[in-house]
């Protein structure tokens, strides 16, 4: 017989449930749950499978009717897909929140400083703290935003940055940085919200900081913007239209902020000035919070096959006319390669030291490096610089060798396009495994949202939880079949 | 409002529009052709073609005019552009993009109605009939309209809402009186069955009863006429929809009664002149299928001149 009380609760869907090894969000060790997860766990401890089963399907059949779906790209024809959502909330107490909180707000005031200096005098460059041939030579740094006034000096007004937590140390640390258009906060809005519909009477056990301010907090931001005050600007939000996986999320943001969500051919520039095209004539834009990537915003600047272009807008917004957020040229802060830099930045900038710890990352561009990773590639993940959403990745210990020569050809002929880090055992929260039936414990990451008026940093509690659906798979994109939960940040510790 | 989204207002609510008379084309006359054994296939279903305006197509698609083939070319084909099947799947693509304008009750519902219809499997309809499926349809539509109207500001929207169905509804009426009227009689070995096939068009849009009502006679093809083409008061009347166009069209444009405002407007106006003071008896003297072919001309170019207007003008930058 057990001597642990909460061990004899142990019920159907807990049954066989195993650590694993790492780190466990839910349980201390093997059947003793953490404190702030006892309620949570009590709760689940009274439910049967099958009365699991019947919420979970509500919850589904929720997501199905509002149309809460993604598309997937490379099955050659973009496929609607449900985006899948665990029941199981990944729970954080006020205080490892509070830490996160300081040490996010910190990172995206760096990452704009770096930003407004890289676009600006360069003193970073000049004083020899990275390397100017990495900035320069990287694919999302845009030559025609120096010099640029961007308004109010703010680059980075959204910021979805990426934590793991590591479970060798139990340590939530930055793995990566997106600065240009992260996506995802709408499933974080409409996460809780079926969250609450489904599992009320656990959810009531709880203090959970709300979340619903999110829109809000981005409309005021936008609204500053405006280059011809706060009270007369037009904001619309550019989607690239319909086809796009995040089209959803566009839609509901610019829904839920009442602002007009405009595609390319809605828009027109003349003289300087952008208009969109409505049924009396022109009307006047002021601020674009645009969801569109930098190359394809101006066929006149950039890409000139892009579908989705607004011809002269980089124009107007060089002339101070429009502005963007978020600002054009940010893929230079978050590429793979500059965020080795970033601890750098926030000493260099803020004369602090960072309070959240980066992940060990290997520059190909060095030649030291270069020849460790290529030594060690069945042990590392390989990342393509640029790219973002899991795609150009290589996972060492998964791969076989045919992808691992693969790699090796591609970092050999390109090293700048390509760094490594080692292998990060994700943490897992425990998560409803539709085969068997019962608990399996997933990887998961956190991606918070920040939001950057030029003065303070809001980050919306919580973030998107993703979770690798898939055992022992440590993806968690959505477009490569990854799910999400719900995150509850705490007003206490449990 | 932004001319792309006033363009998807009008086009979900025509293809709502168009997927419900056609639904209701198939349930009516389906199970009454069923009973008429005495004609064959093709005299039966034909129709049925003509008056969905897809008669060319079909002719591509299938050798053999039969009550299933019929059945599955209008209510599941995706490669008929007017099946219900893609009519409900274009409604929601365009509702999709405008997601952010519609209310989040009208996506739902439109929505649901696409996974619904979906949800069927057409081997298994075509066996069981059309009814089930085509309910489920007509339903979708009235849950469409009674959402609409409950949920979304009655606002320059709606009103492109309005344009768009009943547009789509006189075209549609008029095309069913077409179909109809160009049956010829003398094909039919039965004197009866003509009133039959005149009795299914009034089903079709709802009208017998209130026939009935009005008229206190048998099926007679003049005054089934009369009704769906100059009644003021049938909301499936052309001249009531026209009606419809035309208050909605002045709601847009601010203008009053006695002037217009743009070339849409003008040819309303223009249409609706005839059908107030245009008598029954006149367009059967002049031809019912002219007439019919007129009004059908006109109601798709007050449709482009809305588009000309509000949707792609000409910008000049």
């Amino acid at each position: 017989m057990s001597a642990n009380p909460a061990h004899s609760l142990v019920p159907g869907l807990f049954s066989g449930y195993d650590c694993g090894g790492f780190y466990d969000e839910m349980f201390a060790s093997p059947g003793i749950p953490r404190p702030h997860y006892l309620k949570l766990f009590q709760s689940l401890a009274a439910m049967s499978p099958a009365q699991f089963e019947e919420r979970r399907k509500l919850a589904d059949l929720s997501f199905l009717l509002q149309g809460i779906t993604f598309t997937v790209y490379n099955d050659g024809r973009g496929t609607e897909r449900l985006f899948p959502f665990d029941l199981i909330p990944r729970i954080l107490p006020w205080r490892e929140w509070d830490h996160v909180n300081r040490g996010l707000s910190q990172r995206v005031v760096a990452l704009n400083l770096f930003l407004k200096d890289v676009y600006g005098p360069q003193k970073i460059l000049k004083d020899r703290r990275i390397p100017r041939h990495l900035v320069y030579s990287c694919r999302n740094f845009r030559r025609e935003m120096i010099g640029v006034d961007v308004p109010l000096g703010i680059y980075t007004h959204i910021c979805g940055i990426d934590l793991v937590r590591d479970s060798k140390t139990g340590e939530l640390c930055v793995l990566e940085d997106n600065a240009r258009t992260p996506s995802g906060v709408s499933y974080v809005l409409e996460n809780r919200l079926v969250m609450t519909r489904t599992l009320p009477d656990a959810f009531q056990e709880y203090q959970v900081q709300p979340v619903g301010h999110y829109p809000a907090e981005l409309a005021r931001i936008l609204r500053s913007l405006s280059p011809r005050g706060g009270q007369e600007g037009s904001i619309v939000l550019l989607t690239p239209g319909i086809f796009n996986s995040a089209y959803f999320e566009h839609s509901f943001l610019a829904q839920q902020m009442g602002i007009e969500l405009v595609e390319g051919r809605d828009l027109i520039v003349d003289g300087g000035v952008v208009y969109m095209k409505t049924i009396r004539g022109l009307s006047r834009v002021d601020v674009i919070y645009r969801r569109v990537d930098d190359e394809f915003l101006d066929s006149l600047s950039f890409r000139a096959d892009s579908m989705l272009s607004v011809p002269g807008l980089m124009a107007a917004y060089r002339a101070g006319n429009v502005a963007l957020a978020n600002a054009v040229g940010n893929g230079v802060a978050d590429d793979k390669a500059i965020y080795a830099f970033v601890p750098e930045f926030i000493r260099y900038y803020l004369g602090e030291e960072p309070v959240l710890r980066s992940v060990e990352t290997f520059l190909c561009s060095r030649p030291d490096d270069l020849r460790y990773v290529l030594e060690h590639l069945p042990e590392l993940v390989v990342k393509a610089t640029g790219e973002s959403g899991g795609y150009g990745m290589l996972i060492g210990p998964r791969a076989d060798k045919a992808r691992i020569e693969e790699f090796r050809q591609c970092i050999q002929a390109d090293p700048r396009n390509y760094i490594a880090q080692p292998v990060v055992p994700l943490s897992r929260v425990p998560s409803y495994d539709q085969n068997t039936g019962a608990m399996g414990g997933r990887h998961v990451d956190l991606r918070p949202y920040c939001l950057y008026d030029g003065d303070k940093v809001t980050i919306v509690p919580g973030g998107l939880t993703r979770v690798a659906l898939q055992r022992g798979s440590l993806v968690v994109n959505s477009s490569q079949g990854g799910g999400s939960k719900d995150t509850w940040v705490l007003f206490g510790e449990s | 409002m932004l001319s792309r989204i006033a363009d998807s207002l009008f086009w979900l609510a025509r293809y709502i529009e168009r997927a419900e008379y056609t639904a209701r084309l198939l349930d009516v006359n389906f199970h009454m052709l069923l009973e008429q054994t005495q004609q064959t296939e093709l005299l039966r279903w034909n129709p049925l073609i003509v008056m969905a305006g897809e008669h060319e197509r079909y002719g591509h698609m299938y050798d053999e005019v039969t009550a299933k083939n019929v059945f599955e070319f209008l209510a599941f084909r995706e490669d008929n552009p007017s099946s219900i099947v893609q009519c409900v799947s274009k409604a929601r693509e365009n509702a999709r993009t405008i997601r952010d304008r519609i209310s989040r009750e009208m996506w739902e519902d439109i929505n649901g109605l696409y996974h619904i219809v979906n949800q069927f499997n057409p081997a298994d309809e075509i066996s069981t009939g059309p009814h089930r499926f085509c309910t489920e349809v007509k339903v979708g539509s009235h849950r469409f309209h009674g959402v609409t109207e409950a949920t979304l500001p009655h606002d320059e929207g709606w009103e492109f809402l309005r344009v768009g169905w009943s547009l789509e509804r006189a075209e549609m009426t008029a095309r069913l009186v077409d179909g109809q009227g160009q049956t010829p009689v003398e094909q039919h070995p039965v004197p009866a069955a003509d009133n039959y096939q005149w009795m299914a068009v009034l089903k079709s849009v709802g009208a017998f009863e209130a026939y009935h009502r009005q008229y206190h006679s048998s099926i007679e093809p003049e005054k089934v006429a009369e009704m769906l083409i100059l009644n003021p008061l049938h909301p499936r009347s052309i001249r009531f929809s026209m009606n419809e166009v035309q208050s909605s069209l002045r709601g847009i444009s601010g203008s009053g009664p006695v002037n217009y405002a743009n070339e849409a407007e003008r040819l309303t106006g223009k249409v609706l002149e005839r059908l107030r003071y245009d008598t029954i008896g006149e367009i059967f003297d002049r031809g019912l299928h002219a007439y019919l072919k007129e009004l059908m001309v006109m109601a798709n170019e007050i449709g482009e001149a809305i588009a000309r207007n509000y949707f792609y003008y000409e910008v000049v930058a």
